[in-house]
């Protein structure tokens, strides 16, 4: 795993952390590329950009302007979802008990590695797509796109049975450490333009960004 | 045809097969609720049903699988519409060929600690399902696909409480033989054979052949009739079919029907030829009446404990004799109570025991409390440990489980008030050997009082595996003659009874010098004697040395494997050494460096010449401020802030020791409520705030996460805290934030809010009507001196 990537989590820009800062954020990632269980589903669907939003196949409507807006030259989309398993919750939450330093090295190696497993899964998709264009992957959250699309959108994958994902009342993904995105798929180029903190409504107390990092997550 | 008349057969019993592929195969979109399929097309439903009966199952199960009212709720239906018409179609497919099962699938929703679902909410919505069905004519209950045992317990006690249909139960598993959330076969068949279901075994996710060792593990660990419902192998992902033909399929089967398992059938690919081919594999074959017996164990959801060698009890989370636990308890303390439980399952407790009696404090709403928190952070079984059947009952019925009940003793009034608890929720229980009369003197009489408490156990229906014996030791200081009655009563009790037996070990020296000898030793004894589950505080290393020298020496511990494991390792000498060596640092150094191991040493060196609140005002604050202020000029950074305030926690604690021993003065500045709001379950920042808070000597109560608006409005109160701080992480979760900010007003609660989280703004918190914004954990803190100083 990227440690420098954890240390950007942590909230500490990489070349300044103090050694025994790095040394956490390496404990934890061994601990978290031990417990977690990867898990991920991922399915195509056609889709149709109209007036409300994005509208799949399957009649779910991804409402707002800046999915339909991503995906404008795409016909068809790559339903993903990825959980690191409820085993990376419990080993954060027995941490948080005890030392909250570990507790938070654990929860920003399980970001790191949850976007990890993202990107292996993104290349697998890819190649399968041979002469294909991809705009980056646009999760539930990002701009406009509200989060109640995540249950529609775990139902389509059928997530709950094949990777034990679900979501909450408020359409928190549970377990915690988990992504859903999509990813449009067009013949002809499109800008591959990377994932901003403009259009994020916690841009303004983002831990993350005061280091000159990302979140990740959704 | 019945249920039971098949199930005390030796034939084979038919289950059908998949019903959502074949839904799909007659067109059903993806996407499409297949739970309407009885309003959308029931002439589906009826070809598919009618082809398994045609194809030789005798039990179908109505396509009811997610006709819950949590997954109806994106289809505008009730459950009220959906499950009546769906059974009656499986109902007029079975005639009088088949018996309709009732499907109980996962309710969509995560339950605590992973999810948010409340344990109470999950029995209430099966329940709703399981009238629903029985009032439509199901003749039994089929709970299937799985993959968490706390939900799959909800669904069994939903069944049992509002109906006496037969149950069948089964979880899915991944191929490393547990299921998504954790669960093992030992420990889901433990439960579930405890919760009195009638058949158990897997379905679902795995083809038969990856299936064979859950099967054969069901057979190990439970007495029940075993199910499998494999799918038709492993689906292609490009094409979505599966890989295994129904020849092969139905070959796989009747091996594991030879080897004993009972109910067949199939799961997601298989179709009526499959069923029909494996009519004719399994026809003429008898199911194995094989001799099995389940040994003697205690589980978790995510554990077994075989009490097949001593297992120590850990006996640290009880008030008794503890102020520091008191004080925790009042204040709701929970992570004092999960970190000495942590602390514990690390020094070698197998099995945790928990008692919260405590006066002035709901114990029985601070059982269920600890014992979920408990296990959402270790894999340990529990012993419960109260005297009042009512928390018994509590704890029990959220247990996720094969729990201890501790305990009943030989008295009437207890045995009949606790023993159908145990049995109800499928625990094992303690029996101490005493009555109405007190504590026997002679080990006679403890040894008839022991039968007298087996006798009443097993006309509960309790087994016998499941009755742990406690002989009671008394205080030998103050009757020498005790201890030898003890293990006298002890040894017989295994030998003749033939039970598992417990014991208190500590008691036994009160009085005498060198204590931990005395202990020590008489452990050794009664082990000798039979001793299986000794309560002892395992922090104490003789004791767990004890425990260890009899495994060596027994030679239970093959190759002295674990006995080398604990001791053999000399790098132990050199760590000892540095911690002694860098204890010259001082105090500030130690928590400004944020070196946690180190700051209770230096306290403890500190208060030999300095009072409490000197070391606090004087040392600790100063520091943190000092990191705080670096940390605000971007000089340091989270990590170490928070590594600061850990060690700064470490000398607190020790502070908080001393001062509840000696009864001093209390450290607290003032008190805080904090809570992460309803239905978010990202607390990791308000965890930080806390430990930041309680730093600068602020009492904390952390009412945790999902936090109803009325509980953090009734802590307010409670506790007359000046001030509330409320997380949120989430868009979705903001409006919570805003209730509960509502609620505290419209109550006319006196107290300042502040708020913080990821989404949040200073701009949203003043609209939500909250006093302070906070960015960070340390800007919490300025909050926290500006209100309250």
């Amino acid at each position: 795993m990227d440690i420098n990537e954890i240390l950007r989590y942590m909230g500490c820009p990489p070349e300044q952390a103090a050694p025994q800062t790095r040394t956490l954020a390496e404990q934890a990632a061994v601990q978290m590329e031990q417990t977690a269980r990867p898990r991920s589903v991922f399915r195509e669907s056609g889709l149709s950009i109209t007036g409300d939003g994005v509208l799949l196949e399957s009649g779910l409507l991804l409402p707002g302007r800046d999915l339909a807006q991503h995906l404008a030259g795409c016909d068809r989309a790559v339903m993903l979802a990825v959980t690191l398993s409820a085993q990376a919750d419990t080993l954060i939450r027995r941490a948080e008990s005890r030392d909250m330093a570990l507790a938070l090295a654990l929860d920003c190696a399980a970001a790191a590695l949850v976007e990890e497993v993202c990107d292996r899964l993104e290349g697998e998709i890819f190649a399968k797509y041979p002469g294909c264009y991809f705009p980056f992957r646009f999760s539930p959250g990002y701009g406009d796109l509200p989060l109640s699309v995540q249950s529609g959108l775990l139902a389509l994958l059928d997530a709950p049975r094949k990777i034990g994902l679900c979501a909450n009342e408020n359409h928190i993904l549970t377990p915690r450490k988990s992504v859903t995105a999509l990813i449009g798929v067009s013949r002809e180029p499109v800008g591959r333009a990377v994932r901003s903190c403009q259009s994020c409504p916690g841009r303004e107390g983002c831990q993350y960004r005061k280091s000159g990092g990302h979140c990740g997550a959704s | 045809m019945e249920l039971h008349k098949l199930l005390e057969g030796n034939k084979p019993i038919l289950l059908d097969g998949g019903m959502g592929t074949m839904l799909q195969a007659k067109g059903l979109k993806p996407g499409e609720p297949p739970e309407l399929a009885a309003l959308t097309h029931p002439d589906w439903l009826l070809d598919i049903h009618r082809a398994y009966v045609q194809a030789g199952a005798q039990i179908i199960s109505a396509s009811t699988f997610g006709a819950n009212r949590e997954k109806l709720a994106r289809t505008g239906k009730t459950v009220a519409e959906v499950v009546p018409p769906t059974v009656e179609i499986a109902r007029r497919a079975a005639g009088d060929q088949a018996l309709v099962a009732l499907d109980l699938g996962p309710i969509g929703q995560l339950l605590e600690p992973t999810g948010t679902l409340h344990f109470e909410d999950a029995v209430n919505i099966f329940k709703e399902v399981v009238r629903a069905g029985v009032q439509a004519g199901a003749d039994l209950i089929f709970i299937e696909t799985m993959t968490d045992l706390q939900e799959t317990r909800a669904a069994v006690l939903a069944a049992k409480e509002c109906c006496n249909l037969p149950i069948l139960a089964s979880m899915t598993y991944e191929a490393n033989g547990r299921t998504f959330l954790g669960c093992d076969v030992a420990s889901c068949a433990l439960t579930l054979e405890g919760l009195g279901v009638d058949a158990i075994g897997v379905n679902c996710s795995l083809g038969p052949g990856q299936m064979e060792p859950m099967a054969l593990d069901f057979l190990k660990w439970s007495t029940l009739p075993v199910l499998i419902k494999p799918n038709a192998g492993l689906p292609d992902p490009e094409t979505g079919g599966y890989d295994i033909t129904p020849e092969e399929f139905a070959q796989s089967l009747a091996r594991l029907v030879d080897a004993g398992v009972k109910l067949v059938g199939g799961c997601c690919g298989t179709t009526p030829e499959y069923i029909r081919l494996l009519a004719q594999a399994v026809s003429d074959r008898t199911v194995p009446n094989l001799p099995r017996t389940v040994p003697a164990a205690v589980c978790s959801g995510t554990q077994t404990v075989p009490i097949d060698r001593v297992r120590v009890i850990g006996e640290r989370l009880n008030p008794t004799g503890k102020k520091r636990m008191k004080q925790a308890l009042l204040d709701g303390d929970v992570d004092y109570m999960l970190d000495q439980a942590l602390e514990q399952t690390g020094a070698g407790a197998d099995i945790l025991d928990v008692n919260v009696g405590l006066p002035g404090i709901d114990e029985g709403e601070i059982m269920v409390r600890v014992v979920k928190a408990l296990q959402g952070v270790t894999d340990a079984p529990l012993q419960l440990d109260s005297t009042d059947p009512q928390v018994l009952e509590r704890a029990l019925r959220v247990y996720c489980g094969k729990a201890i009940v501790n305990s009943v003793n030989g008295e009437d009034g207890v045995l009949d008030a606790i023993l159908p608890l145990v049995k109800k929720y499928g625990a094992a229980v303690v029996g101490l050997t005493l009555d109405q009369g007190g504590i026997p003197k002679s080990a006679q009489a403890r040894f008839n009082i022991a039968q007298k408490i087996l006798q009443k156990a097993l006309s509960c229906g309790i087994r016998r595996e499941d009755v742990y014996i406690d002989c009671l030791t008394l205080t030998v200081s103050a009757e020498q003659e005790g201890a030898v009655q003890t293990l006298e009563a002890l040894g017989r009790v295994k030998e003749e009874l033939g039970l598992k037996t417990v014991l208190g070990v500590s008691n036994i020296s009160f009085g005498l010098p060198v204590r931990p000898v005395v202990n020590q030793n008489f452990l050794m004894m009664a082990m000798t004697r039979g001793l299986d589950l000794p309560i002892i505080n395992p922090n104490i290393e003789a004791m767990m040395a004890a425990v260890r020298s009899y495994h060596l020496l027994m030679n239970i511990d093959k190759e002295a494997r674990e006995f080398i494991a604990a001791y053999g390792m000399e790098s132990s000498q050199p760590q000892r050494a540095a911690a002694s060596a860098s204890s010259t640092r001082s105090l500030a150094e130690v928590v400004e460096a944020g070196l946690r191991g180190e700051a209770g040493p230096a306290v403890d060196a500190l208060l030999e010449t300095t009072p409490p609140m000197e070391i606090i005002d004087g040392i600790l604050i100063p520091a943190l401020d000092r990191v705080g202020a670096r940390f605000e000029a971007g000089k340091v950074f989270l990590p170490q802030l928070i590594q600061a305030a850990g060690a700064a926690q470490a000398a607190f604690e020790v502070l908080r020791t001393h001062l509840a021993k000696s009864d001093g003065e209390s450290v607290s500045r003032g008190t805080i409520v904090i809570a992460t709001v309803k239905g978010d379950v990202h607390d990791i920042g308000k965890n930080i705030v806390r430990v930041l808070l309680e730093n600068y000597g602020y009492r904390v109560i952390d009412l945790g996460k999902d936090v109803e608006p009325a509980a953090v409005v009734r802590a307010a109160r409670e506790h007359k805290a000046p001030l509330v701080g409320l997380s949120a992480l989430m868009t979705t979760t903001l409006k919570s934030m805003e209730e509960t900010v509502d609620l505290l007003h419209r109550e006319g609660v006196p107290c300042k809010v502040m708020v913080g989280g990821a989404v949040l703004t200073p701009g949203y918190a003043k609209q939500i009507g909250a006093d302070f914004y906070a960015r960070d954990a340390k800007q919490s803190v300025d909050i926290a001196k500006e209100v309250i100083g």
